[in-house]
């Protein structure tokens, strides 16, 4: 099975990732290393455990918020966004 | 009909399932992840022979997850979470997300293979963009052919750090310091260990090999106190210190560094087993384990564990732990099968190394002078170090679970997972008392397993 490339996009920017990588992964491949901003302080913020376990890497995904970057798979067209605070 | 539900697709779990289906039992093996291997094993959807360069020994890996999936007797179900766990008189309920929908297994004889995650300690900036675990940059490669960083920190402390460091160098990225925090010389005092685990230290070598090659030189007793911000809010640079045999700060020098990855060790993920009410104990590296009988079995007739949810102790002891549970499992329902005395030895040389390895890799307390009242411990609810302080000072908190209670601290999405152990450390600092275990297993107990979306639940079974 070879990796095909597919895209999405990260606010407005068109991200390319190969296919099975994480939304987290491709991003930090396209050099984006901030992800969200935190609800208090408004520090940035970005992947720290790379397995799904301290949920700061979070992202909106199509809508949905607390996404954790680094475990969710890229799709193709995914509209994925910073999160700022709870984006509640 | 399942007669053995396994938790965990790593080198414990895989290792269970085999044991169990090859004694004749049908198992369910559920995992989080989407392709069977564990962190250890973990690999991307590329093909598996371009994946060697980032694996030490993928082969034997391999050979377990082509096994497993080879058996008919074996049901694997992947990307499925449980988010709740239960036990009642005899019968285990989990409730697992699958497939976007609710399933419910209800089992009386279970395997928790779990694992563990990194461990880390708090410090100035640790929350900034580019510092992460080596785990992390470890999944990155292993799991998404994605190098972190183009100038890399690799510091803390244990043989983890090794593999880590020569896969950034194997991915074509620069290793900038590879720091270890104790002194290689701890080692002296288990060299009968050491010969009786030649592997291990072949493997060592392997990944030296690499580092050497990347003219990467370690530097031992030191480490990463501080970590700094460019102006966009990004790792720029990390402050590393000369630390005495305590971790006590002496002399501090800067270096520029685009990703640091900083791990102390590891801390076992016995949420799951806490759930259902396994009894729970403080291993010596202080990190709270499942208790287990000398066939891996819990206090909970039926409900078996293996690998690091035991006690931290590498792929070779997991593996060995998981053929055992995996016969007893057998065994409990009904199978004619023993663990036999090899399978016994097995597991109790790679003990012995294991608990050699917690020797020579200590974390002392000095540690908890790195992060003054500015810095955040807990990252979910940004809660600093003066934040705790007052909530004992002045709020008269009288352990860790009251000054949580005042502060939030470990209370966010992550539920403690990267906090917890520290604040309890840092609080019993603050009240001049050493932490007792109830205080270290209060920490980790954890109610909901993951946090899971409430529509998923609407349309459950």
């Amino acid at each position: 099975m070879s990796q095909s490339e597919i895209q999405f996009t990260f606010d407005d920017k068109t991200i390319s990732a190969l296919s099975g990588q994480s939304v987290g992964a491709a991003l930090l491949a396209a050099n984006q290393r901030s992800l969200r901003k935190t609800r208090f302080n408004k520090d940035k913020r970005g992947i720290f455990c790379g397995i799904g376990v301290c949920f700061d890497c979070l992202v909106v995904v199509d809508g949905i918020t607390n996404q954790r970057a680094c475990i969710i798979e890229a799709k193709p067209g995914m509209k994925v966004q910073t999160q700022d605070g709870s984006n509640a | 009909m399942h007669n053995v539900v396994i938790v965990g697709g790593g080198p414990a779990g895989l290792s269970a399932a085999l044991a169990a289906a090859a004694a004749g039992a049908p198992v369910l093996l559920i995992d989080s992840n989407s392709r069977l291997g564990g962190q250890y094993w973990r690999n991307s959807v590329d093909e598996l022979e371009n994946q060697n360069e980032q694996h030490f020994d993928l082969a034997t890996g391999l050979l377990l997850i082509n096994a497993v999936k080879a058996r008919k007797e074996i049901e694997v179900w992947s990307e499925a979470q449980i988010w709740s766990a239960t036990n009642d008189e005899g019968k285990n309920t989990l409730r697992v997300i699958h497939q976007g929908k609710e399933k419910i297994v209800n089992t009386a004889n279970l395997i928790l293979c779990t694992g563990a995650y990194d461990r880390t300690l708090p410090f100035p900036g640790w929350d900034i963009p580019g510092v992460m675990t080596p785990g992390g940059v470890q999944s990155l490669l292993k799991g998404h052919g994605v190098l972190a960083g183009k100038q890399v920190v690799v510091a803390g402390t244990g043989p983890f750090l090794l593999p880590v460091a020569a896969g950034v160098i194997k991915a074509g990225g620069e290793v900038v310091s590879l720091i270890e925090a104790n002194k290689s010389r701890r080692w002296v005092s288990s060299f009968i260990v050491i010969l009786e685990n030649l592997s291990k230290i072949k493997e060592a070598f392997y990944y030296i090999k690499t580092i050497s090659r990347g003219k990467v030189r370690a530097q031992f007793g030191y480490a990463v106190i501080a970590a700094h911000a460019a102006d966009n809010g990004e790792l720029e640079s990390v402050d590393i210190a000369k630390i005495n045999r305590n971790f006590k700060v002496k002399k501090v020098k800067n270096i520029k560094c685009d990703v640091a990855a900083i791990g102390w060790g590891f801390t076992a993920d016995t949420s799951l087993a806490g759930s259902l009410g396994c009894k729970q104990v403080v291993a010596k590296d202080e990190s709270v384990v499942v208790w287990v009988d000398s066939e891996q079995q819990t206090n909970i007739p039926g409900v078996f564990a293996a690998g690091e949810i035991t006690g931290i102790g590498g792929s070779d002891l997991s593996m060995a732990e998981g053929v055992i549970a995996g016969i007893a499992a057998a065994k409990f329902v009904g199978c004619k099968v023993d663990i036999s005395k090899a399978h016994r030895k097995r597991r109790a040389k790679r003990q012995r190394f294991a608990n050699a390895l917690i020797k020579a890799y200590p974390i002392k307390t000095g540690w908890q002078l790195w992060p003054n009242d500015q810095t955040t411990i807990c990252r979910c609810e940004e809660v600093s170090l003066g934040d705790l302080k007052f909530s004992v000072e002045e709020l008269g908190a009288t352990d860790s679970r009251t000054a949580k209670l005042f502060t939030r601290c470990g209370m966010g999405l992550c539920q403690g997972r990267i906090c917890g152990r520290s604040v309890v450390d840092l609080v019993a600092k603050e009240l001049n008392v050493l932490p007792t275990d109830i205080d270290r297993i209060s920490a980790v107990n954890r109610p909901i397993i993951t946090p899971i979306p409430l529509g998923v639940l609407a349309q459950g079974e």
